[in-house]
């Protein structure tokens, strides 16, 4: 019995301080950590991959008008899965080291991308690129609700 | 023959010996599944002629809404034989203008809570049953609204409806009422005991629980799709979220018969034998908090971190892995981190050693939970309890031998049985699996092949199939039964957390138990309800509804006697 009050002791005294400094000091995750999605405006070309997979429903994705392709992001609902980053095909969309996401106003937690895209002569709807997108497109987008809030 | 086929044979020719043409009709969708169609009539005899007389173990049942396929309801008792690795489907059709069946309950106690979860979610009455009292569905839920038929839609919220509330258990004659919870401080998380109690020991007991229902079986049929349920599933529980994702995953796999690559197959394994280790470790500690040794908490918790941190390293995130998908991984593990995996679990085991010695010689932890809780070897079978709580009583089933999934056919487990189903017994069960975990990595980090680690699905997956999957989560087994739809969605996703059965068994382990003593066998059974940070409060009298931000909880915590 004191010999195991005494190896718990070893036990705790041996570990030493082991909390860590953070906030006073940075903490930076690992290589690899799924954080904050960031944006590439220049590369984004308004396919809709992203909001297709995402299982949160954070990005919708409305055609404003015949030039126009509007993509929200209410990512304060995210849930940091990558999918969209994994699914754009021109890497427009990554996941930040970026954590220290916390606010008080949830309209931070928003982003807005306007994509000038080339409407169809014919139809005069957006021009929608062939395969490699086809293939992550379901017929029709979801109806923009405001990130299902 | 193997013997799952022999075990199949065996049970068709059985059940239509004992209900006759009650048989509709026996078919095996996969080799390790048998689905029964049954008469509804002839539901408890079936269900009787299983339990009793094959042994089989209830595990779950399913109420699905058909009726746009075939004009009625399906009841789906799902029961496992263990030793054939075989699982077998009691299919019912219930007709929707006769909105009843036999409860199976009288026969098998174990179905108690599935039974008036049926009732409460798609409306089909179990006829018969010991305790018809609402379970899952809230206070001031209208009664004939149930979420899970097909025509109700997933964001329905209907106005609040008066005096649903479940009628509370009479205490016996002469007993006094002791009230455990909602909210209480051993446990993060709400369910109410009600403790009748004769002086200090408990006589009996009544259970309220339910109260974080999310809805996630109907957000998973009505909302999402096939690919991104994994992450739905993953936030089921806070600790074992990989193994809900892969038991998605698998289910999903096996009703569309998708090959998952061998790699992929012993990465799955090792992430789960991860969860298994710091879940253990997680509940060690808290075992001790419980029982106010707060040391073993610091301790276990620090040496558990290293591994949530590796965890991060691997899968970008120290919880809700995101590595799951239909037909593999997002995720590879590369050498550099396979060997690091190595050291970590080289410095956990030796600590997680020291721990052990060091509360095995101490006797405070034993001397608080021997004999504490005690869960007979019979209440354990007839409730059909799962996981540690079972094989602490003598009960060795454990679903990565009875049912193989993921690599568990090539690394072969050695399971912890102890006989005594105390608390006790509880503990040392689990250190054994922490210590079987770690070896079980090291094998199957050895053993990996090299190769892809998703398969690419080129075709739809078709409607109308079904897949059981089961993965042995550190609490217990976790099932999860898809019938696959149309839409890219599943038509009913059904989820089972270990959990649930195992509460089942607290009644019979507190009788005759002193009040100190019912925080640790509740905790003994590492229940996990689920959590929420937000509080949303309604007022009953004007019934609005109001959401406290941050700082209003500061300050109704922070001001004395500051009213809300
Ligand atoms: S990380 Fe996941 S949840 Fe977040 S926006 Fe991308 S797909 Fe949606
Ligand atoms: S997938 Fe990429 S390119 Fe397509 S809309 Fe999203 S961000 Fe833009």
């Amino acid at each position: 019995m004191l010999l195991a009050k005494l190896r718990e002791a070893w036990i705790c005294l041996k570990a030493g301080r082991v909390t860590l400094p953070y906030p006073f000091a940075p903490h930076d995750p690992a290589e690899g950590f799924r954080g904050k999605i960031t944006l590439d405006p220049d590369l984004c070309f308004g396919c809709g991959g992203c909001a297709n997979v995402c299982p949160a429903g954070v990005i919708v994705v409305k055609d404003t008008d015949q030039h126009t392709r509007l993509l929200e992001f209410f990512w304060r609902r995210c849930t940091y899965c990558g999918r969209c980053e994994e699914v754009c095909p021109e890497d427009a969309i990554t996941l930040s080291q970026q954590f220290e996401t916390a606010t008080n106003a949830p309209e931070d937690m928003f982003m807005r991308l306007e994509v000038f895209m080339g409407p169809c002569q014919r139809c005069g709807r957006c021009f929608t690129p062939p395969t490699p997108l086809e293939r992550m497109m379901r017929t029709g987008f979801r109806d923009g609700n405001g990130g299902r809030a | 023959m193997t013997i799952t086929q022999a075990a199949a044979t065996r049970t068709v020719d059985l059940v239509r010996e004992r209900v006759g043409a009650g048989l509709v009709a026996a078919t095996q969708p996969h080799a390790d599944t048998l689905r029964l169609q049954v008469d509804k009539r002839s539901v408890r005899a079936a269900a009787g002629t299983l339990a009793d007389e094959l042994g089989a173990r209830f595990m779950i049942t399913t109420g699905i809404d058909r009726r746009e396929l075939d004009g009625g309801f399906g009841i789906v008792h799902l029961f496992s034989l263990d030793r054939e690795h075989l699982f077998v489907l009691l299919d019912c059709a219930v007709a929707a203008d006769d909105e009843h069946i036999d409860s199976i309950t009288p026969v098998v106690p174990g179905a108690n809570w599935a039974e008036r979860e049926f009732r409460d979610s798609v409306g089909v009455h179990p006829e018969g049953h010991p305790d018809p009292r609402r379970l899952l569905l809230a206070d001031d839920w209208p009664d004939g609204v149930w979420p899970l038929r097909r025509d109700v839609p997933y964001n329905l919220q209907p106005p609040p409806a008066e005096g649903m509330r479940p009628p509370l258990r009479e205490p016996p004659a002469g007993a006094s009422v002791v009230t455990m919870g909602p909210f209480f401080p051993v446990l993060e998380e709400p369910s109410q005991w009600r403790l009748f109690v004769e002086g200090e020991t408990i006589v009996g007991c009544d259970y309220r629980g339910f109260y974080n229902h999310r809805g996630i079986e109907k957000l998973g049929e009505a909302v999402l799709t096939y690919n991104e349920i994994p992450y739905l599933a993953e936030r089921i529980c806070g600790i074992c979220g990989f193994i809900h994702s892969t038991c998605y995953c698998q289910a999903v796999e096996k009703a569309a018969g998708i090959e998952v690559p061998r790699r992929a197959r012993f990465i799955r394994t090792i992430m789960l034998e991860m969860e298994r280790v710091h879940s253990h470790l997680l509940w060690l500690g808290i075992a001790g908090h419980i029982v106010g040794f707060d040391t073993v908490l610091m301790q276990t918790w620090r040496i558990r971190e290293p591994l949530m941190w590796l965890s991060e390293e691997i899968s970008g995130n120290r919880k809700t892995y995101g590595m799951n998908t239909i037909g593999g991984l997002r995720r590879d593990i590369p050498p550099d981190l396979a060997s690091k995996t190595l050291n970590v679990l080289a410095e956990v085991e030796r600590e997680s050693l020291a721990v052990r010695d060091a509360i095995v010689g101490d006797g405070t932890l034993m001397a608080r939970t021997k004999d504490v809780g005690v869960l007979t070897n019979q209440t354990a079978r007839s409730v059909c309890v799962v996981g540690p709580p079972a094989r602490a009583s003598g009960v060795p089933i454990d679903a990565r031998v009875d049912h193989p999934y993921a690599a568990y056919d090539e690394v072969a487990v050695r399971i912890a049985v102890h006989q005594e189903g105390d608390t006790w017994a509880r503990v040392l069960v689990r250190v054994e699996e922490l210590l079987e975990s770690i070896r079980l990595i090291r094998e199957a980090l050895a053993a990996m092949p090299e190769g892809p680690v998703l398969a690419e699905i080129r075709d739809e997956i078709p409607p109308g199939r079904v897949g059981v999957s089961v993965v042995e989560a550190p609490r217990g087994e976790a099932v999860h039964m898809v019938e696959t739809g149309g839409d890219n969605r599943p038509y009913r996703w059904r989820v089972r957390a270990p959990t649930y059965p195992n509460l089942q068994a607290m009644p019979a382990m507190i009788t005759g138990a002193a009040i100190a003593d019912v925080p640790i066998t509740l905790g003994s059974l590492d229940p996990c309800f689920s959590c929420t940070e937000r509080v949303e409060a309604v007022d009953v009298a004007s019934g609005c509804v109001r959401v406290y931000s941050r700082a209003d909880l500061l300050r109704i915590s922070r001001g004395a006697g500051a009213k809300p």
